[in-house]
């Protein structure tokens, strides 16, 4: 098919987000288990209930799962708008593997370091592809 | 008015990122007002921690934002099943700039008034336009 090259990073960023899954878990349960968090007989609380409970660094996993539900979702919904019309090779495709390898780095910064301006600054450099995959995505539906 | 059902979701997306900045600009000047520094932000420091530190009407940006970013990715999802099965009549493409455009409304109304009754309205009105593009999409999907 044509136009569709774009969508390998939207493959790429979903992947990565369940690596984030597994990195969530294979964390919080081990420091659930050091906190003696009893899972089994807990109702109706969520992940949020953890950030009083557990080190910082062992939610900031969970922070960063829960960015990747943010953010992205658009991203998903326009680069497949893009496939759809046909104008997901080229630089819009280049413009989603920009967005995708930044948003990695966002995701390791935030489960590193985690330094606010750091994690600030990728964000809004990430951005910046989106909204020209936005605005690309506009004039192709919009002004046509 | 554009003939594809993704023109809406197209305008959607770009109003997101509007949002974004706009919630960026306000925030930063609050920020600097409060006397908070990103530069020595504690690691790991989040948007929510800004609750309480800076005025309500600067945050309500920040929800509307984060609000852009929970049910209108249904809707996203809507219309594209829809434009891939379809579904793309003069009815499910009202329908949908109808939701558009209640949601900017709902954005802008978010970000400054912010009163509660009125918001719920606009709220419930685009998601019964939203409603009825899920049931329009099950019966395309399925037709």
């Amino acid at each position: 098919m044509e136009g569709n090259a774009i969508l390998g990073p939207v493959a790429a960023l979903a992947l990565w987000t369940m690596v984030m899954w597994f990195w969530m878990y294979a964390t919080r349960i081990p420091a659930m288990q050091r906190a003696k968090i009893d899972a089994v007989n807990l109702v109706g609380t969520t992940g949020k209930s953890l950030d009083e409970m557990l080190p910082p660094n062992v939610q900031w996993k969970a922070h960063n799962y829960n960015h990747l539900m943010e953010q992205p979702t658009l991203f998903y919904a326009v680069a497949l708008a893009l496939a759809v019309g046909g104008m997901g090779d080229g630089l819009n495709a280049q413009l989603a593997w920009a967005y995708v390898g930044l948003r990695i780095v966002h995701s390791l910064i935030q489960v590193t370091s985690n330094r606010v301006l750091w994690r600030f600054a990728v964000f809004i450099l990430a951005s910046v592809p989106l909204l020209a995959l936005c605005i690309h995505a506009f004039m192709a539906f919009v002004l046509h | 008015m554009p003939e594809s059902l993704l023109a809406p979701g197209a305008v959607l997306a770009l109003w997101t990122l509007i949002m974004l900045f706009w919630m960026a600009a306000t925030r930063f000047s609050a920020m600097a007002k409060a006397g908070v520094d990103i530069n020595t932000a504690p690691p790991g420091g989040r948007g929510v921690d800004l609750e309480g530190a800076l005025p309500p009407a600067t945050n309500w940006k920040s929800h509307n934002y984060t609000h852009l970013l929970e049910q209108p990715t249904l809707f996203y999802a809507v219309i594209v099943f829809l434009h891939l099965s379809g579904g793309s009549t003069d009815l499910t493409r009202g329908l949908a700039w109808a939701y558009v455009v209640l949601r900017i409304v709902h954005s802008l109304w978010q970000a400054t008034v912010n009163r509660i009754p009125l918001r719920f309205g606009i709220f419930l009105l685009s998601t019964l336009c939203l409603f009825a593009l899920s049931a329009l999409a099950v019966i395309a999907t399925l037709g």
